[in-house]
């Protein structure tokens, strides 16, 4: 046997040759797709981990109220426990510690020591020099100004007697929110928890951790910070490192006992790092789903080539069978070509998958994901290849009549088959696995099998269109295709092959794109900036222009009970809102019906926009408060003025409580902006059963048109409000009812806009089916502590900034306006929104005004299209599509060169009939194209239904879940036109190839050998 | 109509034809007579341009056949020559009717007149009722009738008959010979048939006999 093996392979080996060639294709495929899954998959892992910001990883060690004599130890402890948890990863360390309060000497309040390491990162020197020796202290610049303290003077806090070396300001997002102050340097009202002692309160002194410790002072809080660093790491030490950081809390508790009060271990490292791993298993399914379509190719692709090789070893079986051979000897023989032909496949795909995969790394995307590799080998991608290898050539050692006879209904069960998995597809909302990796193969490949189908019928009207023609060549070519028995695996092939590669680059496009508009709605706008409260009394948004040249809005982004609803799943129902009349520039996510952002803002924003009176920065504003009647309590009014700058951002200007005693008061610091507003709360601390008129004058000189009214929530409470302008003075009056509730509100709300009403909202589909709600209905919201009636203008299918979120969205200026016209003059500002930006590198300039965290649209796609834990896919897709390619083409070659072998002897007999080669060549390349060609239509169908039905259902979010927006599949016109251009040129070119090599050496031997 | 004249041909070093030469005249049936091997598929091979001679000529109706160009020489195989074949070479996926009739889609005859010439020939070699099936679904008899009557299609001038009895039984063969010879009386074409039947060669005109490449006979 093993001897008529290799004659026969001898003899044969260019049909052989072909079949290695087919095994070795796919087989490189899946060790290139087992590659992705292992060595790219890891890699992709630690890569994400190296690039995760360094906040993202580090671990910190909280503790509290920490006696001074355990103050040393429970550092070093902290200390070796962080290290410990970080192993087998070097870590750096980093302390942030405060006293106690106590008193500092010739001053009313206290203060209080901390030691910040890194200091120069943290703040920005205004003053003097950084401390560098024992008894040198930094002070935050509000401190020194209500201390009067300057570098070079000396204080004295608690014992410790320090010198004041530099004046620092604190910068954003650098942790000074968890200073005692919060980086404020001062608070007059200090709640000191201990004591239960309200006192004003200064700080922090900053000095140095070893002086701190030396000073031998109780700690009110610890803090130390371990930093891995993780630019080199394997699976195992991420997973060490994760076990490590995960018992940390447990162990320090039981390291400090009762030397804390409180002690915490807080990290997001683990959930970093089992995020990124949960992330590459959704793409590990999705390439694995690749290199299933790439095994049904390659398996349908031998399917052809064992039906060509059982056509040409017909003549040899039958002789075989004559001289006795039994079926199962027939088998063995077949058996043993067929493992020669795996490993030989094998050993070939192994080193060429490992090249593959090294070459594939260093182009698009995995190269910009930073997964270059040099070639090697892993245990699953041997394994994947040698089984691979193993199964496919299986297919060989089914009898072509067993295949035949398996086919008559199978395209049914197939499409049966794929209905079903389809339908539960979209019954599953979260990841499926299984599904997911065999829906695409199974949809495709019922679909190829049954668009075969449609060939009979099409070939038939061409065969009664060619009875009617005078001419011979093309009409024989349409006879004997539409006549010949169908070659059904060459059909199946070419069809699924384009079916395969069309869907790959449509499914390509459809995920980079869904990826695009998860960041767009993720982010909400090209630059988002997210302060904290430290940040907003930073620059306004005058500066974030100057830094980006885009459109420039104020942004309100914060989670509020919407009526009693405090949404569900954990999750606050957010309000969004920034400048709607900019919402085509600012504005990002893909809305669905056609909708813009403009014309969901159509009815959302005001009318026209709030216009002021110019205040200039300097200028002195007189205040008067009068009242005619004399009561036994003082009644006090609080004068607030909103006043809006060129970029739209509201602040509120306070001036000092003022009793309506007549005298005039200047008012200072409330110039530089449009005055749009005035509230006038009055207070009274008494009872009378009476009203007091009052006046209460402004020196402003510009013109407005005000509307005055008595805010609610008890209107009542003031009544016949009223403003004038005469003389360059705003006057306001007014009638206050002395009677009711103390706490019940006085308060005129003068305003250069009309009330606005209800407040229009678009609300997301996530709100609406969370309440029931739709167009037109009402809801209450509650920002602050005002509430505001809002009405339902549009449902939109997600926020911008709150993807999947139950969400309102609002004009900030209809949102200031409402809260403004109730008293609230603090309109919340979270951020800013940055549309269109032109300044290069905006985000960098941006992050240097130290605003907060700064989000960029573009990053976020990058990271969620070609970030390390993503570009697997796409990557596999990239290859899929030229495997598929290829295989397509082997079989055009292959299919074509046996027809034509096969027919020699007719093409002689044509000759002899007087037949030029030229119209034997019009007659074979008709007859092939009718017959091939409508395959490549069938087959982009089918990849476009598939892409139609299953991308929708493939594409997942980075954490698995589906996408929001959810996806719309898209059919790339450009990328599919020419990769179908390029597969019929070049599946005609091959034809024509074979078809020239054929018909050149078209003999009239057959007719001699026949006779 | 045909005159041969020195013909050799080679295949590497085995000598298929050695000098031939012979004439035929117009509207004679011709045998050509020898064993397997003889050369005389070859012969017939030249004679009708689907070989060339490594010397000699063959000379159809005046026309010089071995210096034909490819054009010139399927020029002559529509118009001058006809084939039938030992395998019949009818062409599998057309019905008998569509066989007959390609001859005349390559002259490009109009389809009313390519369809009553067929139904013509059909009604010759008696197979009208079989003019809707296709090879696979007829006996050999009846392909070989379909053969003749394509081969009668294109109105040639030379028939070449190239064991057009080898795979039938001996009394379909006759039937054939019959037919063969009935129609070179009644279309006047000449036919040279080649067979190693001795009781084929009683219904020719005259026999050539060719052995191991050389005339023997003539």
């Amino acid at each position: 046997m093993l001897r008529l093996v290799l004659r026969r392979g001898r003899a044969q080996w260019p049909l052989l040759a072909s079949l290695l060639a087919v095994v070795t294709v796919g087989t490189t495929l899946l060790g290139v797709c087992a590659l992705l899954m292992s060595r790219t998959a890891g890699q992709a892992v630690s890569v994400a981990a190296a690039r995760a910001p360094v906040t993202d990883l580090d671990a910190t060690a909280y503790s509290s109220d920490i006696a001074a004599e355990d103050a040393p130890a429970v550092v070093a402890d902290t200390r070796t426990l962080l290290t410990s948890a970080m192993q087998p990863f070097r870590s750096t360390l980093s302390a942030r510690a405060a006293s106690d309060m106590s008193d500092i000497s010739g001053r009313s309040g206290k203060g209080y020591l901390a030691a910040v390491d890194g200091l120069p990162s943290r703040a920005t020197l205004v003053d003097g020099a950084w401390p560098q020796g024992a008894g040198e202290t930094l002070l935050l610049e509000p401190t020194a100004t209500r201390l009067r303290l300057s570098p070079g003077d000396h204080v004295r806090v608690g014992d410790a007697d320090l010198t004041v070396t530099g004046i620092a300001t604190a910068d954003a997002g650098t942790g000074w929110d968890r200073d005692l102050l919060e980086g404020a340097g001062y608070d007059p009202d200090y709640s000191d928890i201990d004591s239960l002692r309200h006192f004003p309160a200064y700080g922090p002194f900053l000095i140095s951790l070893d002086d701190l410790l030396a000073r031998h002072v109780g700690l009110t809080r610890l803090e130390i910070t371990a930093q891995p660093d993780l630019t080199v790491s394997t699976q195992r030490d991420l997973d060490t490192v994760t076990d490590g950081v995960l018992a940390a809390d447990r162990r320090y508790s039981g390291v400090l006992g009762d030397r804390a009060h409180f002690t915490r271990v807080a990290s997001t490292l683990p959930h970093v790092l089992l995020t990124a791993k949960s992330q590459q298993r959704v793409t590990d399914g999705a390439v694995l789903a690749v290199a299933v379509i790439g095994i049904v190719l390659t398996g349908t692709a031998l399917a052809l080539a064992g039906r060509l090789t059982a056509g040409v070893r017909a003549a040899e079986t039958d002789l075989l069978t004559a001289l006795g051979t039994s079926r199962l000897q027939l088998l063995r023989t077949a058996a043993i070509e067929a493992v020669a032909l795996a490993l030989l496949a094998a050993a070939l795909a192994l080193p060429l998958s490992s090249l593959l995969h090294a070459a594939l790394s260093h182009v698009a995307p995995l190269a910009d994901a930073g997964l270059s590799n040099t070639p090697a080998v892993t245990k699953l991608q041997v394994l994947s290849v040698v089984l691979g290898a193993l199964a496919l050539t299986v297919v060989l050692l089914t009898p072509f009549s067993a295949q035949s006879r398996a086919r008559v209904g199978i395209d049914l069960l197939l499409a049966v088959f794929a209905a079903a998995g389809w339908w539960q597809l979209r019954a599953v909302t979260g990841s499926a696995d299984l599904l997911q990796v065999l829906a695409p193969a199974l949809l495709l490949t019922a679909g190829a099998t049954l668009s075969l189908r449609l060939i009979p019928p099409g070939l038939a009207l061409a065969d009664r269109l060619a009875q009617r023609s005078r001419a011979l060549p093309v009409p024989l070519a349409m006879f004997e295709a539409a006549r010949r028995p169908r070659a059904t695996a060459a059909g199946l092939l070419l069809c699924l092959a384009c079916a395969a590669a069309t869907f790959g680059a449509a499914f390509d496009a459809t995920w980079a794109r869904s990826q695009r508009d998860q960041a767009a709605l993720t982010v909400g706008t090209d630059i988002a900036v997210t302060t904290s409260a430290l940040d907003r009394s930073g620059p306004s948004g005058s500066a974030v222009s100057e830094a980006t040249g885009g459109v420039v809005s104020p942004v309100v982004n914060r989670g509020i009970p919407v009526g009693q609803w405090l949404g569900g799943s954990g999750a606050a129902p957010r309000l969004v809102a920034v400048d709607m009349t900019r919402a085509s520039s600012l504005l990002r996510g893909r809305l669905d019906g056609g909708r813009t952002w403009s014309s969901v803002a159509t009815g959302l924003i005001p009318a026209r926009p709030a216009t002021g009176i110019e205040i200039p920065a300097d200028a002195t504003i007189t205040l008067t408060a009068a009242t005619t009647v004399s009561i036994p309590a003082p009644i006090i009014v609080t004068p607030h003025l909103l006043l809006q700058d060129a970029a739209g951002r509201r602040t509120p200007c306070v001036a000092p409580p003022m009793a309506l005693d007549g005298r005039s008061r200047p008012l200072t610091g409330c110039g530089g902006g449009s005055l749009i507003a005035i509230s006038l709360p009055f207070t009274f601390d008494g009872y009378a059963e009476t009203s007091a008129p009052f006046t209460v004058t402004m020196t402003v000189t510009g013109s407005a048109d005000w509307s005055v009214t008595s805010a609610e929530p008890v209107p009542g409470q003031l009544t016949d409000p009223a403003l004038t302008t005469a003389g360059g003075k705003l006057v306001m009056t007014g009638q206050i009812r002395l009677g009711g509730p103390p706490e019940a509100a006085r308060t005129l709300v003068a305003t250069t806009f009309a009330d606005p009403g209800v407040l229009p909202v678009a609300v997301s589909t996530a709100l609406a089916d969370g309440l029931g709600v739709a167009p037109g209905s009402q809801l209450t919201i509650a920002v602050g502590t005002t509430t505001l009636p809002v009405r339902i203008a549009a449902v939109v299918p997600g926020v911008p900034s709150a993807p999947g979120a139950a969400a309102l969205l609002a004009d900030v200026d209809m949102l200031s306006r409402a809260l403004a016209v109730r008293g609230d003059f603090a309109t919340p500002v979270d951020g800013w929104w940055i549309g269109e930006p032109t300044r290069p590198d905006a985000a960098g300039r941006l992050a240097a005004l130290h605003l907060g965290t700064v989000t960029t649209r573009a990053a976020e796609t990058s990271r969620l299209a070609a970030g390390p834990l993503r570009a697997g896919l796409p990557a596999a897709l990239h290859l899929l599509i030229p495997a598929a390619v290829l295989l397509l083409l082997a079989g055009v070659v292959l299919h074509v060169t046996y027809d034509l072998r096969t027919r020699r002897t007719e093409t002689s007999r044509l000759r002899g009939m007087g037949l030029t080669r030229r119209e034997i060549r019009t007659t074979l390349l008709a007859q092939h194209a009718v017959a091939l060609l409508p395959l490549l239509a069938m087959g982009a169908a089918v990849g476009a239904l598939a892409t139609r039905l299953l991308t929708p259902l493939l594409v997942r979010s980075d954490t698995g879940a589906v996408p929001v927006p959810g996806v719309v599949p898209l059919w790339p016109w450009p990328t599919e036109s020419t990769l179908l251009a390029f597969l019929l040129v070049a599946v005609a070119g091959l034809l024509a190839t074979v078809v020239l090599l054929q018909t050149a050496r078209s003999t009239a031997a057959p007719l001699r050998e026949l006779s | 109509m045909l005159r041969v004249s020195g013909v050799s041909r080679s295949f590497g070093d085995v000598r298929a034809l050695t000098d031939v030469s012979f004439d035929v005249a117009a509207g004679t049936m011709v045998a050509l007579v020898g064993r397997s091997g003889s050369g005389k598929t070859t012969l017939l091979n030249v004679i009708g341009g689907l070989d060339r001679p490594d010397r000699g000529t063959v000379t159809i109706a005046g026309a010089e056949v071995t210096t034909l160009d490819e054009d010139g020489l399927s020029r002559l195989r529509r118009e001058t020559v006809s084939y039938i074949f030992q395998t019949f070479g009818l062409i599998p996926v057309l019905s008998a009717a569509e066989n007959v009739g390609a001859p005349l889609r390559l002259a490009r005859v109009e389809p009313a007149e390519r369809e009553r010439r067929v139904a013509t020939l059909l009604d010759l070699v008696g197979l009208t009722e079989h003019a809707q099936q296709r090879p696979g679904e007829m006996s050999g008899g009846q392909q070989q009738r379909v053969a003749i009557a394509r081969a009668l299609a294109g109105s040639p001038r030379l028939l070449i008959a190239d064991e057009p009895t080898g795979q039938l039984d001996a009394e379909t063969g006759r039937s054939v010979m019959a037919l063969i010879r009935g129609v070179v009386e009644s279309e006047g074409v000449t036919a040279l048939v080649s067979t190693h039947d001795p009781v084929m060669m009683a219904l020719a005109d005259r026999v050539v006999r060719i052995s191991d490449g050389r005339i023997v006979e003539c």
